[in-house]
């Protein structure tokens, strides 16, 4: 990024030199001006009045570029170059007074208190169960024997359902309910719709759009496991996400 | 328990000349039928007649007689006379050696036209009951038997039956491939009527035995169709979003019973197949769904699990707050079928053991009886259309096959096995030709 950064300048520069005419804009005091701002941002805690000033006239130098007054606006811009440097030139040389509270706080050895961090950054999490990837595998919610309920362990299957969601607003799920062997098939296909329902309006509670979740019951007629054993039957029961699109 | 079954009382009442049966009665004890041993003869083959036709004739009436429950069939290899022995020259001797209370023989002669005759004789009285000579083309041979047969048990029990002339559809999964199939009665004459990978759920016959109504996820949502047996087409019948399913026919020929959960859950609704008005029959927050109409359209039974647990009720359709609850034992109870004589509800209950069991309720008495134990897994009784027999699916043999039973539940036999699993029965009405 830095490489670029500097290229750009580069060839802002020639540029610059190759037309430096009366009347056109101060294209390299506004690029020196900018980057000494850029760099007295870390100093900006310690030094925040002189900061704010130099935001300021930045800002008033722009204004007078677009008004084409390209004189004054030369001079702003130099004005800026120059609080920025004084900034970036304090922090330098008294780091510590420039240290944010929560800056501190964090740098906790001698205090003895706790630093506290996020670590949800993408190369943590599992990318199948990211809601930030738009290929996330979808989990299965699974049921108890005749319950619609969804159990109290597959709810957070159902938040990071309803997150990615959230993350891809033009997707519409499916989801398929499922009832084990046991009993008759319409009332299966009655149970299997009970459970994509309660699941659908788990995820209209999370704030997901209706019109974004088809429901479909199967019954019993899709098991996974085609054994008849209670094992086979807790996988049976369950309500599966698909991709409509 | 033991009860004095009298076999012909109507008969005997009737047409005193036929007082010669009054000593046809049959023990019931501990509900077991002391059946009535009927030797049935193959038949003699005469003229160029086809003898794969002459005996499948007479398995037929074996087949008929056996099911009812009331008849032990006696073991052909027994048998000590020849089937070319003329009516009048039976040895009625030689039968009663074989334990034999009832004969029925006869001949069968041509090839296209069929002549085909038929007997029965009292063994014990040494004297024919009742004699028939039938002349049909050949494909209506076996009907012609039917017919002699259904006399026979008219004759011996004073019960009407037509269960013979009857189809019945059910669905055959193999793998992934749902087969929307109909067969006689008894198993034979297959006809797969439609296939797919898409599911086909729950047939049912129409009224006049037209049309077969069934579900399909054909178009990823579980639509209700009818197959047209005359035209082979298929329709869209219902195809609201979410369930459509569980058609039960209305007497009047054009409206059905289904369950619909367009309104959030599965509810009991009635539609008008010629008009497509529909009209809601249950308000619950729980599941209502698997109706059957009582024959006289005034009535539906159908599931519910308003109570907790899935429950059999019957809600009258002109006073829809008129709701009973007919299950009052074990905590999962559906597939309710009414019979077609509006006496009787059939459905299947789970056990004590966790068994799925069928069971029937008289309506009069509300006496539940057991029809199936210890048995695996029976399911989706269905009426003949006379409610003397019914099928069912049972695993009790490793896959599921076509069964059926008498109400009494006393004889049970498997009438139907394919490559796959059979499910899902329905029994035709009776034929009306």
């Amino acid at each position: 990024m830095k490489q670029i950064f500097n290229f750009c300048a580069v060839a802002v520069f020639v540029f610059t030199v190759l037309c430096s005419c009366a009347g056109n804009p101060p294209k390299d005091e506004r690029e020196l001006a900018e980057k000494a701002f850029a760099d007295a941002e870390a100093g900006k805690d310690c030094d925040r009045e002189n900061y704010l000033a130099a935001e300021e006239l930045l800002n008033q130098a722009r204004e007078e570029v677009n008004n084409k007054n390209y004189d004054k606006a030369k001079e702003l811009f130099n004005a800026v170059k120059e609080k920025s440097d004084a900034i970036a030139k304090y922090y330098r040389e008294h780091p510590d007074e420039c240290m944010t509270e929560k800056d501190k706080k964090g740098n906790g050895e001698d205090d003895g208190s706790i630093k506290e961090e996020n670590i949800t950054s993408n190369d943590a999490a599992d990318p199948s169960v990211d809601p930030k990837n738009p290929e996330m595998d979808f989990q299965i919610i699974h049921f108890e024997y005749n319950q619609y309920a969804v159990l109290e362990e597959d709810l957070p299957k159902i938040d990071i359902m309803a997150q990615w969601m959230m993350n891809f607003p033009e997707r519409v799920v499916r989801i398929e309910g499922h009832a084990d062997e046991r009993g008759s098939n319409d009332y299966n296909l009655s149970l299997g719709e009970k459970r994509a329902m309660e699941v659908k309006n788990k995820l209209i509670q999370a704030g997901i759009d209706s019109a974004r979740i088809k429901i479909v019951s199967y019954g019993e007629e899709r098991p996974v496991d085609p054994a008849s054993n209670e094992e086979a039957w807790f996988k049976n029961r369950r309500a599966e996400f698909k991709r409509e699109n | 328990m033991s009860v004095r079954f009298r076999l012909i009382t109507l008969a005997a009442v009737i047409f005193a000349s036929m007082n010669l049966f009054a000593q046809l009665q049959v023990e019931v004890k501990d509900g077991a039928v002391a059946e009535y041993n009927m030797a049935v003869s193959p038949l003699a083959v005469l003229d160029g007649a086809d003898a794969a036709m002459a005996s499948e004739i007479s398995s037929a009436i074996e087949k008929v007689l056996d099911i009812t429950g009331y008849f032990k069939i006696l073991d052909k290899r027994s048998f000590l006379e020849k089937p070319e022995v003329a009516f009048k020259a039976v040895n009625f001797k030689s039968w009663l050696d074989v334990g034999a209370n009832g004969l029925i023989k006869g001949t069968v002669k041509g090839k296209d036209e069929i002549e085909l005759e038929l007997a029965f004789f009292d063994v014990a009285k040494g004297k024919p009951v009742v004699q028939k000579k039938y002349t049909s083309k050949a494909a209506l041979a076996k009907k012609s038997a039917y017919r002699f047969a259904a006399e026979v048990i008219k004759l011996l029990t004073g019960e009407e039956m037509n269960f013979m002339f009857s189809k019945i559809a059910f669905v055959e999964k193999t793998g992934e491939k749902y087969t929307l199939v109909v067969t006689n009665f008894d198993g034979t004459g297959r006809k797969a009527l439609y296939s797919t990978s898409k599911t086909i759920l729950l047939p049912e016959w129409s009224a006049d035995g037209s049309k077969i109504f069934f579900t399909s996820h054909e178009k990823n949502n579980p639509n209700l169709y009818s197959y047209d047996l005359k035209t082979s087409q298929i329709k869209t019948v219902s195809a609201y979003e979410g369930l459509n399913v569980s058609a039960s026919a209305y007497p009047d020929n054009k409206t059905i019973a289904l369950c619909l959960s367009k309104d959030g859950n599965s509810e009991i609704y009635s539609l008008d197949t010629t008009t497509n008005e529909l009209k809601r029959l249950t308000v619950n927050s729980e599941t209502d769904t698997a109706p059957s109409v009582s024959p006289d359209g005034q009535e539906i039974v159908f599931v519910s699990s308003r109570s907790g647990n899935p429950q059999v009720y019957k809600m009258s359709l002109s006073d829809l707050n008129k709701v009973e609850r007919l299950t009052e034992q074990g905590n999962y109870n559906q597939d309710p079928e009414y019979s077609p004589d509006g006496k009787k509800v059939a459905f299947s209950g789970r056990d004590e053991k966790y068994q799925f069991d069928l069971f029937i309720i008289d309506l009069a008495s509300r006496q539940i009886s057991r029809i199936t134990q210890n048995q695996g897994k029976n399911e989706s009784p269905t009426f003949s259309p006379d409610s003397k027999v019914i099928g069912f699916s049972s695993n009790r043999s490793g896959k599921s096959k076509l069964f059926l039973s008498n109400v009494s539940g006393t004889r049970q036999i498997a009438v139907y096995s394919g490559e796959g699993e059979v499910l899902m029965p329905s029994w035709s009405p009776a034929e009306t030709n």
